[in-house]
């Protein structure tokens, strides 16, 4: 890291030009995300609908929340979204990256390939799963062959969310491998084999030295699959439809906010209400991942 | 966020299989020939859940007018494989049109993005100077915005600044993404000091360092994040959709959606129409793949 | 760093100025209502989704109306199916809305609330004689007075069914159901043969639907929402006891027209409503399933057929007011809608086109069939969907829908529950 000494000549020398650096990152974000939101959270206090202008209406729109039981049915799928999806996408990718991990021949192709999906559009790939977990489409003709019949994961709101879910895990696994390919590269070969001399069969070993390994990686993987999670759109809304599943049940917090904020009837200022709860949730989830860390740690 | 901020480790890249008859690790120890096999049965079964389904959709975009394309049981090979729905895709649209707006527009995202994101980075992770944690936590709360909120504000400044209807408010927005510049952040982070700092005692100023010593070794995380920023740009719907309305400036993502026309809806057409969007970035990405791995094993994207 | 502190202290003040600034909608635009000038300057033309398939149409067209207006110039420009109504929700948000756009009943009605939209009873009256009654009065909003927009290209169409299907359940493929008591009574039949594998009908019942079977949808001031009559419910109860038997695809809870559109080519379900658009398409797609077509007339209990309707709309900001003006009408005139049903099957929205014999005379060809009877039923057809009806009430009202087939609510707690929330709506909508 740098010396004390080092930083304060640079600073002597160019003293304008870290701003500089920053700069442009800065000014983009500001003018077109940061300066957008804060907008968001005033409209949040404001009875603002898309063709009028509306009034400041205090805390209105956020009391009108705590009785919308849509709003409930949104916290409610997209908390279940964190806790379907995150343990599978910290796990999964972990050994499907032991798994590519040995250079046997082949094994760019097969990293490649695994990719593929992470890739490719979601909106491709929503379309590709609804015809595949149709009641008629390929999933289905296969379980109907090998005698298990027909399941209607396209009509059943459990269902529906768990398929989601599988298809944003079958799109993150090659992104999250790929995070814990780079990290595999750094666990000491000693390790391994210091517990394979101790007689410690593949399991223990994936236990008690793998995983200790990789364990920053997993909080990474952990922060970042979270926040993806809880603000879950394009998933759910093109398998379960534009509204949320059988009697809107498969509604999320993120569909909410469209279905509500958007069109030329739109409520801009309930629908930012949802959007601010939004992401005062993913500021606290990534809090909490990170206390959670801190807290294993010492 | 601090997992990003955790003291570099050591990367050390996992060297290729050494050439010789026998098959063996990476540690140079022979496989066994039942844990290989077993391998391969789990690599393949892996890759048949990953690219079938891109698969199914390209056989679909095979098969021929005359052909059942809704038969149960479904029929996995085109009976007849023919081009004629991609020709037809092309008279529809002018496909070739919108590909060059995709691609102008998604080349100047990765132009934009690796420069900005490569200062920004540096800035953040070398540089020292009052208000660093501060704009460290604006990139932070950026990337946890949610974007759907904000799309009608965004195109009201876009207006206010004159540049709805065009390729630079599409490019705009999402020109230096937050992400990004994190990722970037991480991969300077761990970089060991020293060597610039021998470059410092030889009398080489901030600009010198960054372009000469700094960029070059975080080579395999600019490439991370230009297929991050090809990949945005090209698959982005909404946000052009908004800002353009000029037809002739339309984006293939906003084409290929003509193909769900309100008169006829010919799945063979929308297959096709899928693959003609996606295939380019499988293309890239198979390019790309060399840099991408190795900017992986920078540690770009670990904690 | 008292740079820093200044710059964040400016993003603030201009944040907060925002939502004063980004309100460009108000009624501070330079248009004018009066359309007798002189027709001249250049103008924006919006369709929806048309680019595609008649490009040479609308170049034809335009090129036409600069002829006859030397001293115009027409931009037209196309929007794809997907996202058009946010579209034009950001356009007019941020004063960026077309001089003319191609509208549906529902777009018109926000648009016109919030003065974007022309009255054309002030700017444009010598023109309402030259459309079907029916027509014109489509793009008018209850509680405000006048017309926001020309009609334009109507669409209807029967219901197919699917003939072997019917014969396999045992019923007779040339006398398809009549009346909505028979259409259920098959159903059930056809579930029951099946075993529960072949549906009917792919969706639930929409607002439309309601309509069609004869219960009053809103009071007449249109101020409140009226469909959870006695009428109502009992339509209601007799989807759930079709949902219970499978008569009713068990993924309708779910479907987009697309997707139950996809259940009738693949054979998964029996009947589904469709226009003469649909039979091109079903050559096409599924040409086993085009060799069993059957088709009957929409299912009605009220007499009236339900139409779809299209309308082109005057920006009342446009610069341009008789340019855009004449371009509107010109658009919609009966020779353009002529030459335009000619190319796609639509139907013309003006008065006397729909007698012309292209829409009375058979050839024998399952289209010209078709064409004959739509353009028969248009002339007495409704558009039931009320035009305050918003999205959000479309969503509000499928999932209370829902919840009674599923048997969470009984179908007059869900009607009641679908009203209270669509009149609420409809008074935040002010």
């Amino acid at each position: 890291m740098a010396t004390t000494s080092t930083v304060s000549r640079v600073r002597r020398q160019l003293p304008t030009s870290p701003w500089l650096f920053a700069a442009p990152g800065l000014l983009i974000t500001g003018a077109f995300i940061l300066y957008p939101f804060v907008s968001t959270l005033i409209n949040s206090f404001t009875d603002r609908r898309t063709l009028v202008p509306g009034e400041f209406v205090g805390l209105a729109n956020f009391r009108e929340l705590l009785h919308d039981d849509m709003f409930w049915i949104g916290l409610r799928n997209s908390t279940l979204y964190v806790l379907g999806v995150v343990p599978a996408l910290i796990l999964l990718p972990l050994l499907l990256a032991l798994l590519v991990q040995k250079a046997i021949p082949g094994i760019t192709f097969f990293r490649s390939a695994f990719y593929t999906p992470v890739v490719a559009s979601i909106v491709v790939v929503g379309l590709i799963w609804v015809w595949l977990l149709d009641d008629r489409g390929l999933v289905n003709a296969v379980l109907e062959t090998v005698g298990v019949g027909r399941i209607g994961f396209l009509s059943d709101q459990w269902l529906l969310l768990l398929s989601a879910m599988a298809v944003t895990v079958w799109k993150g696994l090659g992104y999250y491998m790929i995070i814990y390919l780079a990290a595999l590269g750094n666990v000491p070969r000693e390790l391994h084999e210091a517990a394979a001399v101790d007689g410690a069969g593949a399991i223990r070993r994936f236990v008690s030295v793998t995983v200790p390994a990789v364990r920053s990686t997993m909080v990474l993987v952990g922060a970042l699959s979270s926040v993806a999670a809880f603000k879950v759109f394009s998933e759910v809304y093109l398998l379960a439809g534009p509204s949320g599943g059988p009697a809107g049940e498969d509604t999320t917090l993120v569909m909410l906010v469209q279905r509500t904020g958007t069109g030329l009837t739109g409520r801009v200022g309930y629908a930012s209400a949802i959007s601010v709860v939004v992401f005062v949730v993913t500021v606290a989830l990534m809090l909490l991942v990170l206390r959670a860390d801190r807290r294993e740690e010492s | 966020m601090s997992v990003i901020e955790k003291a570099p480790r050591p990367v050390t890249e996992t060297p290729a299989a050494p050439r010789g008859p026998r098959i063996a690790d990476e540690h140079g120890r022979r496989v066994r020939i039942w844990e290989l096999a077993l391998r391969y049965v789990l690599l393949l079964a892996v890759l048949a859940l990953t690219i079938g389904p891109f698969l199914w959709q390209l056989s679909t975009s095979l098969k021929g007018p005359t052909e059942d394309i809704y038969s149960s049981p479904p029929r996995f090979l085109p009976g007849d494989p023919t081009l004629h729905n991609y020709e037809r895709v092309a008279d529809t649209i002018p496909v070739w049109d919108y590909a060059l707006n995709s691609l102008k527009v998604a080349v100047a995202n990765v132009v934009t993005n690796c420069v900005g994101a490569a200062l920004a980075g540096y800035a953040l992770a070398r540089l020292r100077y009052r208000g660093r944690r501060v704009a460290t936590l604006v990139f932070i709360l950026a990337m946890l915005v949610p974007v759907e909120g904000i799309i009608i504000a965004q195109f009201t400044t876009m207006r206010e600044l004159g540049l709805n209807n065009t390729l630079i408010g599409v490019v705009l927005p999402g020109c230096i993404s937050a992400l990004n510049v994190l990722l970037m952040r991480n991969a300077f982070l761990n970089l060991p000091y020293e060597i610039e700092e021998a470059a410092f005692v030889d009398g080489a100023n901030v600009w010198q360092r960054f372009l000469r010593i700094a960029l070059p070794s975080v080579k395999g995380t600019l490439a991370v994040v230009a297929i991050f920023a090809f990949m945005g740009a090209w698959d982005d719907f909404l946000w052009p959709l908004i800002v353009l309305s000029d037809p002739s400036k339309f984006t293939l993502t906003i084409g290929l959606n003509y193909l769900h026309g309100t008169f006829a809806n010919d799945e063979r057409l929308v297959a096709a129409g899928t693959i003609i969007a996606v295939a380019p970035l499988i293309a890239l990405f198979a390019c790309l793949q060399r840099y991408f791995f190795r900017g992986v094993g920078e540690g770009a994207v670990k904690g | 760093m008292p740079t820093s502190r200044r710059t964040f202290a400016a993003v603030a003040v201009a944040a907060l100025l925002m939502p004063i600034t980004a309100c460009g909608s108000g009624g501070d635009g330079g248009g004018s209502a009066d359309a007798s000038g002189k027709v001249e300057g250049e103008i924006t033309f919006q369709t929806w989704n048309l680019r595609a398939n008649f490009k040479d149409y609308f170049e034809d067209v335009i090129a036409a109306f600069e002829e006859k207006y030397p001293d115009t110039h027409v931009k037209w420009v196309d929007q794809p199916a997907e996202g058009y109504a946010d579209k034009i929700s950001a356009d007019a948000a941020g004063g960026t809305l077309p001089d003319v756009v191609n509208v549906s009943p529902d777009l018109v009605a926000p648009l016109a609330k919030a003065g974007l939209a022309l009255d054309l009873d002030k700017a444009a009256a010598k023109y309402e004689k030259e459309y079907l009654p029916g027509a014109w009065a489509s793009h008018q909003v209850p509680g405000m007075e006048g017309t926001y927009a020309f009609p334009w290209y109507l669409n209807t169409g029967p219901l197919f069914y699917n003939k072997s299907l019917f014969e396999k359940a045992g019923l007779d493929p040339n006398k398809p159901p009549k009346t909505y008591g028979e259409l259920f009574d098959q159903a059930l039949q056809m579930a029951e043969k099946t075993d529960g594998k072949v549906a009917t009908l792919a969706n639930v019942p929409t607002i439309e639907d309601f309509g069609r079977y004869g219960v009053p949808l809103m009071n007449k001031e249109g101020t409140a929402f009226t469909f959870n009559d006695a009428q109502g419910v009992e339509l209601l109860a007799k989807y759930k006891k079709l949902y219970d038997a499978k008569a009713l695809d068990p993924q309708a809870l779910t479907a987009t027209p697309e997707s139950s559109g996809k259940k009738f080519l693949t054979g998964a379900v029996a009947m589904n409503p469709g226009s003469a658009l649909d039979l091109a398409n079903f050559k096409k797609q599924a040409p086993s399933l085009y060799k069993n077509i059957g088709i009957t007339d929409q299912i009605t209990s009220t007499g009236h057929v339900n139409m779809y309707v299209m309308g082109v709309m005057v920006n009342a900001q446009t610069k341009r007011t008789p340019a855009a003006v004449a371009f509107a009408h010109f658009v919609t005139d009966s020779a353009r809608q002529m030459s335009f049903a000619q190319r796609v099957a639509i139907f013309p929205s003006t008065a006397g086109s729909l007698d012309k014999p292209y829409f009375t005379q058979e050839d024998g060809t399952d289209e010209t069939r078709v064409r004959v009877a739509a353009a028969k039923s248009l002339k007495s057809a409704v558009n039931y969907t009320p035009v305050l009806f918003s999205e959000q009430m479309k969503t509000a009202l499928r999932n209370e829908v829902a919840k009674a087939l599923q048997g969470k609510e009984s179908p007059k707690e869900a009607l009641d529950n679908a009203v209270n929330a669509c009149n609420r709506l409809l008074q935040q909508q002010g």
